[in-house]
């Protein structure tokens, strides 16, 4: 418990803890303080002087984000003196601003429009010309009209405290400073986080622009679908259309604060209302034959049918049922349920990238959540890429590091960005990432493992001390790794054992329901994705998919899907998922249904309807449970999201006695209840693991080349490309000729015009 | 131009007038380092310190501070490297005397600083200058490199266990860069933006260490303190202030120049009329600026016959201050509205745009003072200068904001005739007589 120091506020006495700030105080205690560049976890800027207060024995006003409350601390917060002050900083403010509200996407929710209406003038005195600057894009994604700017600098330093990337900076002198990046364009990461915490109309977002005020929009707070970190966003939409994502904190206050990625911000909803959405159920009667529309009587009654059939002849285990990680959790346990109890089948999986089982099955400790890693002494990451696959974690990583001061070992064969804000690097051979772990597990594996990682034995060694002589909270963080290794890590909390610290997990899968689908038990199937493609045609006759499968499981089994006797499939779109499929039912997207997702910190967050089913498209776990009625059978329970959810409390421990209800507020998460494993004997993983790695090439170059901003984040997906300006990021960025006059969109198509005839004079040069 | 000291034996400048006045050879027959060795060989770094705190030296950039005591303010246990920097970003305007004491004695400085530094465990002292002194640097240069070769800097100075080394860097020209702090940012090759305070530099300054930043006439006084002791530099002065101090000395007068005056030099009329030769061309005095562009201006008829004393405490006093000793005189043909004009421009150009009211406050004015010479001034416009003034004072994140409404308030208070004229609509301005 912090020191309490007595405040006076206008006349109140308070007990505060000593040392928070005073603007913080202030307005916890109901004394408003107005403010534009104060903002909480990021450097202190003190620049828009309107928080300005009186505290006696000063012998000036003080600004109270820059001054710690101490004991015997007289405060004025309003007086004349101080009104005259911020109504004079308002005028300042405004002198140069052009009063174009009218046209600017952030009338109605600008900071600075807000502050007016309280501290502004009646008056305006200033009738000086105003300086002008011309509006600009400074990427696809990012509109600047630098004339609204009043050099809060939140943009600036979220850039570099959050993303660490220092893309936007100021630049100019004077009443000439002007907001820009370098070489005029963003070569950055374009989270849009600048856009997000921008007081005003000068950073906007290039894909929403003119397209809506921000009070025709009606906001649905719901979890982003993209990645495992789970973000919290608000869906604005008009009617029946999703028309923007913003994570602004006067409308969402989730785990991510104003926090969302390039593809949560952006690429979350132009998929959504695309014009390839999938309209009706389709049945294709006769292989390669067409997919013709149906009704969807029609479909649900010709899958129940032949999925009969099939179950009649072959027996139950010749079908497979496949769910996916993007689905919420009531689709992925309605479609557990389909499996078990109306087919009767143990052949189910989900199309997630790896499986976490025998980390969830072996896990010695709880997992963390974001704030618990934003907080933490120690964070060990071993593998992974959280600035390219989970932003957030990425952030939290890096804020621990810079503003908290925690101690951060980097174990990757790759030099990833996060490299800057490690105190230790490891910088391991491609691919040995693993023995590391073997090392860190087993001191007898230490030379072993050094030499085929390509390091020092007194960089393990290193790691070593500091995980058995970490203080406090220690957040162990990984991205993909074998069984062996994941139960290895999964009983690390054991071996490293002490009063002092407190390990917490958190594991880098990276669907934004990943881990909800191991809950929900789907992974613990008796085949994976890959296994059933491999079996299609012989052991399975017929497989349900939910959603589609990866790149990867396809990868060299092209043909599998075609030796199917059936193949259904639930989509958004069509995908190489649904080329071979006999039924095709278009299924509702995120922003069309009710449910839950579970992040990589095992928490439970609702997804919110935000626009009712678009077309003919129903939400997944109504489609499976048509089929399964159709089937004559019945789950007994009423249909409905929550009803569902409740079976999935009744039925699931780690989600015992979880109701929407408790879910409702997203500033609240709800961690579920994982079980905690014992310690259990690890020799025999250690010994694989060993075998494994004795085969790893000691000769082998390490990766020397950090990868470049986006080679992740900016790959083109079922979702990410159906906006048009991720085409443009993939295509590598490039500033266009002219960033004034148009849309960049506009520009790559002259740009390829300009390359396409450059290219033919280069060639008949030649 | 004129360089000299009146009132009192030549201190600062002492060695201005002798041949090869910059080289080390000279100084050391007359002198130097004396003061280095006395301090190293028979003086701890606290007695250094006391006998600067003894001197009443303060601060000659503009703020006044005592020097012993922002050197006390240093921790002495701090694991810490610390710094000592020189600030020779002189760039207040009407301001040119350490640009005299870098280009005619940049031993004197050197030594100083060396001093400093013992004096505060610093074993790296920088000297920042600004980027317009490009050959004041090349001397600084020259200078270091004979002083290192005579084994004056680097490693073990003068035989003993003291260890310094010294650099010279450059500002990019910003006047901003002379705030201390904002020096330190572009020092360490950051923005030229002021920081925060507290903490002071003292404690956190340059990359994080303590740091004592000083102006280049305050170090320059060093050698002399310790030479003839704190007390001997401060019976050259007064009480609160001791020693000399420099006097740019600018506009019209006959003789412009560098004068050395001990502190509480009595009287400013004197040192017009008679030292500086007073106004040429038989006009008469209308204004003196007396400590650099940021004080307030004074009316002749709070100088003449009114016995000001030039020091700390008798100009404000006589309601203004010493600042950096930026002492411009102007004769009856000035227009203070103009003269203010120009003033405000200048702080509107280097304004850092860091906060509000200094960045939109300058800009404003100096759109309003265009407005009113274009003959487009309103007689409520006078209240509205002030307003803005009043707005910016006081509530900036610097102390540039206070120097850019200081001299505009005090004009328009203290000048009112020269701005009613313009606020009239044109066609009266011309009835009523232009000044002189």
């Amino acid at each position: 418990m912090a020191e309490l120091v007595k405040v006076t506020i206008n006349g109140e006495v308070y007990e505060v803890e000593k040392g928070r700030l005073l603007i913080d105080v202030c307005r916890e205690k109901g004394h408003a303080v107005p403010s534009f560049c104060y903002y909480a976890d990021l450097a202190l800027q003190a620049s828009c002087r309107m928080c300005l207060v009186r505290i006696e024995k000063m012998p000036k006003l003080q600004t109270s984000c820059t001054v710690t409350v101490t004991d015997g601390m007289v405060v004025t917060t309003e007086s004349e003196e101080i009104e005259k002050a911020r109504r004079g900083m308002l005028e300042f403010l405004l002198a140069n601003h052009p009063l174009d509200c009218p046209v600017c996407d952030r009338g109605g929710e600008c900071e600075l429009q807000e502050l007016t209406f309280d501290w502004g003038n009646l008056e305006e005195r200033f009738i000086e010309p105003k300086n002008y600057q011309p509006e600009r894009y400074l990427s696809p994604m990012v509109a600047n009209d630098p004339q609204r700017c009043i050099l809060c600098k939140r943009c600036t330093r979220v850039c570099d405290e959050w993303m660490g990337e220092e893309a936007i900076e100021a630049g100019g002198r004077g009443v000439a400073t002007i907001i820009s990046a370098y070489g005029d364009w963003l070569n950055c990461s374009q989270c849009g986080n600048c856009i997000e915490v921008c007081p005003t109309g000068t950073l906007l977002d290039a894909t929403y622009r003119h397209q809506a005020r921000p009070w025709e929009l009606v906001r649905t707070v719901s979890t982003c679908t993209f990645c495992s970190d789970g973000c919290q966003l608000a869906l604005g939409a008009r009617g029946e259309e999703v028309l923007r994502t913003v994570a602004r904190d006067r409308y969402v206050n989730g785990i991510n604060g104003e926090f969302l990625c390039v593809k949560g911000r952006f690429a979350s909803h132009p998929f959504v209302n695309h014009e390839a959405r999938l309209r009706t159920p389709m049945i294709r009667y006769r292989k390669g034959g067409k997919l013709v529309p149906a009704t969807w009587d029609q479909a649900i009654e010709f899958v129940a049918q032949r999925l009969s059939a099939i179950k009649e002849e072959h027996g139950p285990q010749a079908i497979g049922i496949v769910g996916s990680p993007r689905l919420t959790n009531e689709a992925n346990y309605t479609l557990l349920r389909f499996a078990r109890d109306v087919i009767g089948t143990e052949h189910y999986t989900a199309t997630d990238a790896f499986s976490l089982v025998p980390f969830f099955e072996n896990m010695g400790a709880p997992l963390a959540t974001h704030r618990d890693i934003r907080y933490a002494q120690t964070i060990l990451l071993i593998g992974g890429e959280p600035e390219e696959l989970q932003p957030l974690t990425g952030k939290q990583i890096r804020q621990a590091v810079r503003n908290g001061g925690a101690r951060f070992i980097l174990i990757n064969s790759v030099p990833i960005r996060l490299k800057k804000n490690a105190a230790q690097f490891v910088h391991v051979r491609p691919g040995t990432e693993e023995a590391a772990l073997l090392a860190l597990a087993d001191a007898d594996s230490v030379e072993f493992a050094a030499r085929k990682m390509g390091v020092e034995t007194s960089e393990i060694e290193q790691v070593r001390r500091a995980l058995s002589e970490a203080q406090g909270t220690v957040v162990i963080a990984f991205g993909e790794l074998s069984p062996a290794a994941q139960k290895i890590v999964a009983q690390l909390p054991y071996i490293y054992a002490d009063d002092r610290r407190r390990f917490l997990f958190h594991p880098l899968p990276l669907f934004n329901n990943s881990v909800g689908v191991h809950d929900m038990g789907l992974m613990s199937g008796a085949m994976t994705a890959t296994e059933m493609l491999d079996a299609a045609g012989k052991g399975v006759r017929a497989l349900y998919v939910a959603g589609s499968f990866l790149q990867q499981h396809l990868k060299g089994r092209e043909e599998a899907l075609s030796k199917l006797d059936l193949l259904v499939v639930q989509e958004l779109f069509e995908t190489a998922t649904t080329e071979y499929a006999d039924v095709v039912l278009p299924a509702a997207s995120f922003a069309e249904v009710d449910g839950t997702f579970t992040n990589n910190a095992g928490q439970v967050q609702r997804v919110r309807q935000a626009i009712p089913p678009v077309h003919l498209s129903k939400p997944d776990w109504l489609i499976v449970a048509s089929v399964a009625e159709a089937m004559g059978a019945r789950f007994g329970i009423e249909l409905s999201a929550s009803a569902i959810f409740r079976d999935i409390a009744a039925n699931v421990p780690a989600y015992q006695g979880l109701r929407y209800p408790l879910l409702k507020d997203e500033s609240r998460p709800v961690q579920v209840k994982h079980e905690i494993a014992q310690r259990r004997d690890i020799s025999g993983e250690i010994e694989t693991l060993r075998a494994t790695i004795a085969q790893a090439d000691e000769t082998a170059a390490k990766i020397t080349e950090t990868p470049p901003v986006g080679h992740e984040l900016f790959k083109l997906g079922t979702l990410t490309e159906k906006l048009p300006q991720f085409h443009y990021l993939a295509a590598g960025n490039p500033k266009p000729e002219n960033t004034l006059a148009s849309s960049p969109l506009v520009q790559l198509t002259i740009d390829a015009a300009l390359r396409r005839q450059r290219q033919e004079m280069a060639l008949a040069g030649d | 131009m004129r360089i000299e000291a009146i009132g009192c034996e030549p201190l600062l400048l002492a060695r201005f007038n002798l041949e090869n006045s910059r080289s080390l050879e000279t100084y050391r027959r007359h002198g130097g380092y004396e003061a280095l060795r006395k301090a190293l060989t028979t003086m701890s770094p606290d007695d250094v310190i006391n006998e600067v705190k003894k001197s009443a030296l303060r601060g000659r950039g503009g703020a006044g501070f005592p020097t012993g005591t922002k050197w006390s303010f240093v921790p002495k246990d701090s694991p810490k490297p610390k710094y000592v920097v020189c600030n020779a970003d002189e760039s207040e305007p009407g301001t040119f005397k350490d640009r005299y004491l870098m280009e005619r004695d940049p031993h004197m400085l050197i030594e100083g600083m060396l001093i400093a530094a013992y004096a505060l465990g610093a074993r790296t002292a920088y000297c920042y200058t600004r980027g317009e002194y490009k050959y004041l640097i090349d001397i600084m240069d020259q200078a270091i490199e004979e002083a290192r070769a005579a084994g004056l800097v680097g490693e073990r100075i003068l035989g003993t266990d003291f260890s310094c080394e010294v650099y010279t860097h450059t500002g990019a020209g910003a006047y901003i860069c002379g705030e201390e702090t904002a020096l330190l940012n572009s020092l360490e090759g950051l923005r030229g933006h002021p920081r925060m305070k507290p903490p002071f530099p003292a404690v956190a300054g340059l990359y994080g260490c303590p740091t004592v930043v000083n102006n280049v006439e305050t170090l320059c006084a060093v050698p002399w303190i310790i030479m003839h002791g704190g007390d001997a530099y401060r019976s050259l002065g007064t009480e609160k202030s001791g020693g000399t101090k420099l006097w740019s000395v600018s506009g019209h007068v006959k003789y412009p120049g560098v004068y050395e005056l001990p502190m509480g030099y009595d009287d400013m009329e004197k040192f017009i009329m008679e030292d500086c030769g007073g106004i040429p061309n038989g006009r008469k005095l209308k204004a003196v600026i007396p400590g650099g562009s940021s004080v307030y201006i004074m009316r002749a008829e709070d100088i003449i016959g009114k016995d000001v004393r030039m020091d700390y405490e008798g100009l404000v006093a006589a309601g203004s201050m010493v600042g950096s000793g930026g002492f411009i005189v102007m004769d009856d043909t000035v227009d203070i509205f103009e003269s203010t004009k120009n003033l405000i421009e200048f702080y509107k150009h280097e304004s850092c745009g860091w906060c509000t009211p200094c960045r939109e406050g300058t800009d404003w004015l100096v759109k309003a003072f265009k407005r009113i010479a274009r003959g487009e001034g309103r007689p409520e416009d006078a209240q509205l200068l002030l307003d803005l003034c009043d707005n910016i004072e006081g509530k900036s994140f610097c102390p540039l904001g206070d120097a850019a409404a200081w001299p505009i308030q005090s004009a328009i208070k203290r000048f009112p005739e020269d701005f009613k004229r313009h606020l009239l609509p044109l066609a009266e301005q011309e009835r009523v007589p232009a000044v002189a």
